[in-house]
Order: structure tokens, then sequence, then C-alpha cells
């Protein structure tokens, strides 16, 4: 480089930083001062905000992206409308149930009836019915009656120790919290469990005792109002169904889709809401908390509330700096990937080639449910879901090329497919650059390391959102979080 | 299985939520009003503010006033001195319908502490209060309504 190039250079760097605040709209400079800032404009955020308005608070919530919701998102722009996060609502979560009726927003049991499941397992197919005896189930003993899509969450539900909702950040318990993987094995599960199991869990990375905690919370929920017990939940409560003629069904969904909670609780709120504030700093070191956003805005409140993901918390600077167990949490918390693909049905293949509509497969497409047709529709629906090392997997790809290859994986396994069916949507949450992940996950010894710690309030700031539950699961652990987070500000303020 | 130990609960409790050191410009307060003798008779306002303000961690689940429906839990207008699990058309765990008590101050102490400590098995998920003083704010509140 020739040295003329570099004065220019650096002339031009040393012209832009000195006119660059001069440039800045007077109201760039002055930090507009309100009582409280949330960071984060998902239903933890929103709950928060929320509460402290109703009790006289002045509140602000600076959002990233330019829409309110976070990981409840309806794909309006989609023909058949899919939730790409969070939808169900279950019997006991008082929280979401409130707010819906307070928005004015109705529930409705959640349409979703999986038709049955074949397996394909090491390039063989099997009925559902037939599993059980079938020389390609090498699973062993009562294993056996475990479909391979469950074998993992089946047996790790047996080992599940704990009654109470606040048991697993009880010391007692922590022997639980180690992988998946190690739990298993001391069980005495079979290594063809562990193979199939290994295909949608993350078993060497997950705590047994942090999906315990949502298995108990799940069971809490089938229990609920009823003075029986039953209501069997699958993985991460993907498969939860509905009993048809239940009174109040098991699983609700908001009506028009669960954008319309956030969206409501926004509108709400009126400018309380500021879309595409990207948070880059917390600065607690003067006499109030100033937070600065990457479009060089400031803001100053009396507390803070950072209702986003740890996944994302460690990008913005935050002084005074976290310590300790704190520290080690909002840098360490393990993040998971779902990846879901949604679609129709164009012909019903199944009456091809004999197997159920649903399959499960050991190889790259994982899982396909289709669905019952709901009243009105000509075709059925289907979603596919990844997860563990296969959202992983599919990931690493753009969204046109994992399409493809999902496609033609799909009619390779499943001849009679091929040709059957339509993509409408695919959507990852690890590629959304604001969350990074569809949801914490909790690595193996971290629940004893710093679940209880990661809370505390740092100095001014205050957390929420589903990673900072205690009680509580899905879309529930969510406003819990928002709730908790107010109640500790109004405490103090 | 239910043999968690009182003293593994209570530390768990603390960190249930994230409050337990906190400066608190009203906590000092609380002292007073508890051995005023008039205090029983009528609640010092400021507690009962106080009260009503915490009570933002109940109310998802239970309305105060007799209109109010579709919360998932009990109406607490009236609660003190009422007999457990006595309101119809509400829902109760079996394990509440079980016992035999009235709602006085003592008991809902325990219970905002943690309601399973009080009755196992109960269908109410709440954190629990590890600071008595936010307890007996919200004590205070529930008296007035």
């Amino acid at each position: 480089m020739k040295r003329r190039q570099v004065l220019k250079g650096a002339l031009s760097l040393s012209a832009l930083s000195l006119s660059y605040p001069l440039l800045r709209p007077a109201k760039g400079f002055a930090a507009e001062k309100t009582r409280v800032i949330v960071i984060g404009g998902g239903l933890s955020g929103l709950n928060s905000a929320l509460l402290l308005t109703d009790f006289g608070l002045d509140v602000i919530v600076l959002e990233g992206s330019q829409r309110v919701g976070g990981r409840a998102r309806t794909a309006d722009g989609v023909e058949t409308r899919p939730e790409y996060g969070a939808s169900q609502i279950g019997r006991s979560y008082a929280r979401a149930i409130d707010l819906c009726s307070r928005m004015g927003l109705n529930l409705i049991p959640q349409d979703r009836f999986i038709m049955p499941m074949s397996f394909n397992v090491g390039g063989t197919w099997v009925r559902s019915d037939e599993w059980a005896h079938s020389p390609v189930n090498k699973l062993v003993g009562d294993e056996r009656e475990l479909p391979p899509s469950l074998v993992g969450m089946g047996l790790m539900n047996r080992l599940n120790p704990l009654i109470n909702l606040d048991d697993w950040l009880s010391p007692e318990f922590f022997s639980y919290d180690v992988s998946m993987l190690e739990l298993l094995k001391k069980s005495g599960a079979s290594p063809e469990a562990l193979r199939l199991a290994s295909y949608y869990l993350d078993l060497r990375t997950t705590s047994s005792l942090g999906m315990m905690q949502e298995r108990t919370r799940t069971l809490f929920d089938a229990n609920f109002g009823r003075s029986e017990s039953g209501g069997e939940a699958t993985a991460f409560g993907l498969g939860g169904t509905n009993e048809r003629g239940e009174e109040i069904p098991a699983i609700r969904n908001i009506e028009g889709g669960v954008s319309r909670l956030p969206e409501a609780i926004a509108a709400a709120l009126g400018d309380r809401v500021r879309l595409g504030k990207v948070a880059a700093a917390i600065d607690m070191s003067g006499p109030d908390a100033e937070i600065r956003c990457l479009d060089g805005s400031r803001y100053r409140a009396d507390f803070v509330v950072a209702a986003v993901p740890f996944s994302t918390l460690r990008n913005i600077s935050v002084s005074p700096a976290f310590t300790g167990r704190q520290a080690e949490a909002v840098l360490t918390l393990g993040y998971r990937g779902t990846t879901r693909a949604y679609g129709l049905v164009e012909a019903p293949y199944w009456e091809e080639d004999g197997f159920e509509p649903s399959f499960w497969t050991d190889g790259t497409v994982q899982t396909m449910w289709v669905m019952e047709k709901r009243p009105g529709e000509d075709r059925h629906r289907f979603i596919l879901t990844f997860t563990g090392m296969t959202s992983a997997r599919i990931d690493q790809l753009p969204d046109d090329q994992a399409l493809a290859l999902i496609e033609s994986e799909i009619a390779r396994a499943r001849p009679a497919a091929k040709g059957n069916f339509r993509f409408l949507a695919l959507y990852g949450w690890r590629k959304n650059p604001l969350i990074l992940g569809c949801r914490h996950m909790f690595a193996p010894g971290q629940i004893a390391r710093f679940a209880r710690e990661m809370i505390v309030p740092h100095h001014r700031l205050h957390f929420a959102g589903e990673h900072t539950r205690r009680m509580d699961f899905g879309m529930e652990s969510a406003l819990e979080s928002g709730e908790r987070a107010a109640f500790e500000i109004l405490q103090r303020a | 299985m239910n043999n968690t130990t009182p003293g593994a609960s209570l530390l768990c409790a603390a960190f249930l939520c994230g409050i337990t050191a906190l400066p608190s410009t009203i906590a000092a307060d609380d002292a007073a009003p508890a051995n005023d003798p008039a205090a029983a008779e009528a609640p010092d306002p400021r507690l009962v503010a106080r009260g009503k303000r915490l009570y933002v961690f109940c109310q998802a689940c239970h309305a105060t006033e007799e209109v109010e429906g579709s919360k998932i839990g009990p109406n607490l207008a009236g609660i003190l001195n009422r007999q457990a699990a006595i309101l119809e058309d509400t829902l109760y765990s079996e394990a509440l319908k079980q016992q035999d008590f009235v709602w006085d101050e003592e008991k809902l102490d325990v219970w905002l502490q943690r309601p399973e400590t009080l009755v196992p098995g109960t269908s109410m998920g709440f954190v629990g209060l590890p600071q008595k003083a936010n307890r007996a704010a919200i004590i205070a509140y529930l008296k007035t309504i």
C-alpha cells in the first residue's frame, strides 16, 4: 500500500470519527430516561413490561428485530399458517390463559392429530404395529415396546425421580445432573437404544436433570384438574395430543395464531415498544443504568430486564461485568436448534406402499408427521422435525439447498412419497441471529453449577426468558420469568 | 418419594426468586407495624400497598373480585379465615380437598413460602416467597379483599 493511500485512509477515518457524532440528530445525544428498560420483546420481556406498566412504572421495551414475539411466531405468510415456535397452551398455563383472556384472544383446542407412524431403521421399513416383534428391532427386553422415535425419552422418563416442580433445583437431585448418555448407560440401556436415541437427542451434551424438569412439569399439566393421572407426553411436548371429547382439552392454541398474543401485548404497551433496537451495552457504572444500542440511541433507567437468551446476552457489553458462576452461566449455557419444514401432501402415498402416513428414520430425514385433515381441508399437512444433531446438520445448508436435499432423501427413503408432497416453508431457530437456538439446554453439571445463581439480579439488571424458569415449561416458562422479573423490580422500586 | 428435607427446600427456595439480598426501601418498615397492637385491626396501609404490588405474583391465577372469571385458581376475595377448598365451581387438587383447615395467617405464611410443604400434591405450582416480609405484605393485602 502506498503512503498516500494509508494517509488518506487514516484521514478519512479520523474525519469520520469526528463527524459521526456531529452528524447524528440531537436525539442521538440525549439518553431517553425511563424507570425500566426491558431488552427483548419476546413473551417474557413483554409480560414484564405489561406488569410493570400496570403498577405505574414507565417502561421501554427494546426489541432488536422488526417484530415482537421472539420464539412465539406464526408464519402468517405461509399458506397453512404454521407455528414456527411455541404454540401449545396446557391446562395449567395460568399466565398464558389469563393474558389471552385479558387481551380478548380465544383459546381453541389444538387440532393437530398425528397420523400413525412407520419406522425406517437401518434402511428397512416397519409398521408401528409390527415394531415390537420385528427382527429390525434390536432393542432389548422391555425397551422393545418403545417406538424408535421415542426410545430415548421413554427410557429417560422411567428414571425421573422428581415429584415437585422445584425439585430440580434441590442438591438432593444433582446426581441426575449428568449427561443423558451417562444416565441411560448406568441404567442398563442397550447399545441400540443409545444409537436410536442419539438421532434426535444430544445425549452427550444434555443434562438429564434438565430434561426431567420438563417432564415433571409436563406431567403436572397432564394431571392438572384431573382426579386420575394420565396423558403421556412425548419429546419436547411436540407430540402432545388431545383426547377427543375432553371438557378442557389438554392442549389449546390461540385462535389466529400464537403471534396474536405478543402483538396484543405490544399494542397495549403502545409506543413503549421500540423495534429495531439491538442492545450493544448495559452500563451500570454510573448513578443509573445506561443502555446503548447499535444505532447510537441511548436509554437510561433505574432498572433493566435482560429478556434475551444468554446466547445473545453474551454479545452485550455489561459493566460492571458478570462475575463467578453467573458469568459462567451467561457465557456457557447450552442452546439447541430445532429445524422444521412444513408442507402439504398432494396424494396419499401411504395407500401405495402400505406403510403408515407419518414416519421416522435413522437417516438424514428424522421425523415426518402427517396430520389428520382439519375441517375444510382438502389435503393433509405435514411437519418435518429435526432436533439434536439432525437439526445442526440441516442448518449447515442454505434453505433452498436444505429443502432440495430433504426432498430427495424422502424420495429415496420412501419412493411412494416421491412427487406427492410439497414444501411451503423451512425454519431453523439456530439461524435467527438474535436468538441463536430454539431453546436453552443445560449441559451436564450446569444445573448444579449455576441454575440457581444465574438469575440473581446483577446490580440493576434482572433476568427473564425461558432459560430463567423456575417451575414452568414452554411458553408458560417465558411468562413465568417475566412475572418474576417484574416482581423483583416492584419489590425494589 | 416426597422426602425433600426442609433444609434443602429452604436453601432451594432462597434461589427460586432472585430476591434474597436486594436493597429494599420498604423492608425496614415491616418490623414496626407488626409490633403495633392496633395492626391486627387496621393493617398498616403501606404494608397493604406493598402487598398489593407483590400480588403481581398471584394475579395470573387468582382473581380478587367476585366478577372476574377465567383464572385457573380459586378467587381470593375473603380468603382469610375461609375453610380450605370450599368454593364451588373451583378447581382444587385432590390433596387440598382432603384437608380440613382454615386459611389463617399462620397457614398462609407456610403456604406462601412453599405450598408443597403444607399440602404435598397440591396443584398450585407456585415458586414460593422465601422472605417473611414479602409474605406478611401479601397476607396484609389479602385481609383487605
